[in-house]
């Protein structure tokens, strides 16, 4: 499988560009707060609007996953916990958010799922509070376009996932077709009114955070969605 | 793979689990209810069985 969804043409240049591991990342700024108060407020809608439409590359993602037995999964902004009956039983999974109403529906769906192999964490995912090489899966779905500062997000991800460990992104990232960059940049300030970059650069992300990713998938219908798992070193 | 109901932070997780401001490990303090850091005594909340390892929501105490 290629690195790259599609060999680089003249238009996709100013994309990709040389100067991937310096430059901004989006024309967007968010904050913590920001984002913490646009999900206490559609907490409970959640499930309902980003459910379905999102669920294809939640699937796909778990593919990816190949979780083996006794695996530590550590899904970063889990969210409502959409997740947490995906996995299977026999894998410990630590899922943590920012958002404690969130949470609170996290923890309904785990008590009433009587998932006894998932535990929940209030934290910051720029600040993960866990030891080095703690987990063998480090799974970030539909986050790191609501997060502050992306690259210092994956950097904590890479840090707590063991060498040879799965660090796996699911996220929107701006096309490489230079039209569509252009309007994903405009429509930006307007997708953040719910928290959302929808501008984000993969090649610029991807050198930042110093990951390399085996393989870069298109998900969900419409594809504007990419899965990208990457091993860490 | 199980985590006992009511104990919302087990064995292992404690291995792993930092206090947010030093990175050195965490102990559980009043009853299971907080974890408190020994290095800068911060101590962190459990709320409805979600510890809450965030700088802001954490209390200093000796």
């Amino acid at each position: 499988m290629s690195l790259f969804e599609s060999p680089r043409r003249a238009d996709s240049d100013e994309i990709i560009g040389s100067d991937v591991a310096t430059r901004a990342l989006s024309v967007t700024a968010v904050e913590n707060d920001f984002v913490a108060k646009v999900y206490e407020n559609i907490a409970w809608a959640y499930d309902y609007t980003f459910g379905p439409t999102l669920h294809t590359g939640r699937l796909q993602a778990l593919e990816r996953m190949g979780i083996e037995p006794d695996d530590r999964i550590l899904e970063v902004g889990v969210g409502t916990g959409i997740n947490v009956d995906l996995y299977p039983r026999n894998c410990a999974v630590t899922g943590i958010d920012l958002s404690s109403s969130m949470l609170e529906k996290a923890r309904e769906r785990v008590a009433k799922g009587g998932l006894k192999n998932v535990r929940l964490l209030e934290m910051d995912a720029v600040n993960l509070t866990f030891a080095d090489n703690s987990f063998d899966i480090v799974y970030a779905p539909y986050l790191i376009s609501v997060v502050p500062d992306p690259v210092a997000v994956a950097r904590e991800m890479r840090r707590v996932c063991r060498p040879g460990g799965k660090i796996i992104v699911l996220n929107h990232f701006r096309s490489p077709n230079a039209i569509m960059a252009r309007l994903e940049r405009m429509i930006s300030p307007l997708t953040l009114y719910i928290g959302f970059k929808s501008d984000l650069d993969l090649p610029g992300f991807l050198a930042q955070a110093e990951l390399k990713p085996i393989s870069i998938e298109k998900v969900n219908v419409p594809r504007i969605w990419s899965l990208v798992t990457c091993i860490k070193d | 793979m199980s985590y006992s109901p009511g104990m919302p932070v087990d064995a292992e997780l404690l291995e792993i689990l930092a206090c947010p401001h030093c990175k050195t490990p965490v102990a559980l303090v009043k009853n299971g209810t907080a974890l408190k850091c020994s290095t800068c005594r911060r101590v962190y909340p459990i709320k409805d069985d979600i510890p809450v390892m965030l700088i802001d929501e954490a209390t200093i105490e000796d």
